[in-house]
């Protein structure tokens, strides 16, 4: 189960892109950027607009795309997080935001990508959002139980 | 910026006293120091550290009348560092090293290779071999694939690197140098006390952390791989070489195991001295700078006994 979703272009009045994080090159593991192509049908969209999600904060994030002569598209990709112009952003939330967004991404990739490896990857070098994650399945467990 | 992060850092002035120098390489603005007099050894680190690895073998190779020069590759330590990926390519960064070595006028080099400063540093001594004296690798490697079954592992080594997922884990989070060196020496107390916060300070911000992430994608791993032809070349070269050699390795590396790096190593170069192995995991100057400096020292004696 993914927490981020696919959205249509919000409402950008009164708002700006902040800048959050860029990727030179999607196409590393190609699979990676055939993930972006199939989910935001970038063969046909093009550059015309960038694909938008909704991460658990109920932020949303701009994936813009970018094309690089010689390259297939895309080449790159950048992420922005949606909002409001003159409010800063808790970097809390966005870092949270961005490690679900990376969840979903490798999910969707599929195997032998797995979130199950990201998320062992993210607590072996002790990322808070990935330690935060750990600390409510075990919350969630004992409730369970 | 950075050097003021690094005057901040406790003890830093005492373990790295060294005038800094800077010299134009390729476009970049290159960090080396240069210390004392005689045939010259260049140190050459790898990612994600930078010349202060060599903190405890600079001082013995001064004493023992040898001239010293460590550069910081361009992007790491207090080199420039280019933020586009793109910047950074293996042929770059040899080429990086070539225009340094050329415009201080160095022969009779001995280079000093760990990490990424073995395919660098090997890669300028086999295009320029009329300036090379001798080699020393450690913990590195110089052929086209694989090169450790840790490489090609998802978890957590391609993971870490991965689309998005690099600029995340090693930009904004700086994983590398703040917990992938820790993870990777013996004494870690010693190392988060005394080394770790320079390696951080190097790399204050996101995106001068670039080159921690693009290192890992010129590994080859495949056919396809971008460096592929080059570390053929490589490879060849370095069989072919009879310039004097010595392997030194960490005895409790397991990125790059001795069983399989060194001995690579000891077929490749079968007059190489040892493999000497040493305290150590991949960054084993962080335990045993002294002894390293120590083997280096009596190999070069040996050279000079020799009249090599």
């Amino acid at each position: 189960m993914t927490d981020v979703t696919v959205i249509a272009k919000p409402d950008l009045t009164g708002k700006r892109l902040a800048f959050a994080l860029a990727e030179d090159r999607i196409g590393h593991y190609v699979e990676f950027r055939a993930y972006f192509v199939r989910i935001f049908d970038l063969d046909r969209i093009g550059l015309a607009e960038p694909g938008f999600v909704q991460a658990p904060s109920g932020f949303a994030y701009a994936l813009v795309f970018i094309g690089r002569s010689g390259d297939p598209f895309p080449s790159g990709v950048e992420v922005y997080a949606v909002v409001d112009a003159l409010e800063p952003i808790d970097d809390s939330v966005l870092d949270s935001d961005l490690w679900a967004i990376l969840g979903w991404m490798v999910e969707g990739v599929g195997g032998p990508w797995t979130r199950h490896d990201l998320e062992e990857t993210g607590r072996l070098y002790r990322i808070p959002a990935a330690l935060a994650g750990s600390a409510r399945q075990n919350a969630d467990r004992r409730a369970d139980s | 910026m950075t050097r003021d992060l690094f005057e901040l850092t406790p003890g830093y002035r005492e373990k790295w006293p060294y005038v800094a120098r800077y010299a134009p390489v390729n476009g970049w603005r290159m960090h080396y120091i240069d210390e004392g007099e005689g045939d010259p050894v260049l140190l050459l680190h790898g990612n994600p550290t930078w010349g202060f690895l060599y903190r405890d073998v600079i001082g013995p190779l001064v004493q023992s009348r040898r001239r010293v020069i460590v550069p910081d590759m361009i992007g790491f330590g207090l080199s420039e560092k280019p933020t586009r990926e793109h910047a950074h390519t293996l042929d770059g960064h040899i080429a990086n090293l070539v225009s340094l070595v050329r415009q201080l006028g160095l022969t009779r080099v001995t280079a000093v290779c760990h990490d990424w400063g073995g395919p660098t540093g090997l890669a300028f001594a086999m295009s320029n071999p009329d300036r090379v004296r001798a080699l020393v690798v450690m913990s590195t490697w110089a052929w086209p694939r694989p090169p450790a079954e840790f490489h090609t592992r998802l978890f957590p080594w391609r993971m870490m690197h991965a689309p998005l997922i690099g600029p995340y884990l090693l930009g904004r989070h700086n994983v590398l140098a703040a917990r992938g060196v820790y993870l990777s020496v013996v004494d870690r107390d010693k190392f988060r006390r005394e080394a770790q916060p320079a390696y951080q300070a190097a790399l204050p911000d996101a995106e001068t952390r670039l080159l921690t992430w693009a290192w890992p994608r010129w590994i080859p791993l495949d056919d396809s791989a971008r460096a592929l032809d080059r570390f053929t070349w490589l490879e060849q070269e370095l069989a072919k070489s009879k310039l004097p050699a010595m392997i030194v390795w960490g005895r409790e590396d397991e990125v790059f195991d001795a069983a399989t790096f060194a001995d690579r190593f000891k077929r490749l170069l079968p007059h190489a001295e040892g493999p000497h192995l040493v305290t150590g995991r991949h960054f084993l100057q962080e335990d045993s700078g002294a002894e390293i400096a120590g083997l280096i020292c009596s190999f070069l004696d040996r050279l000079d006994q020799r009249g090599g």
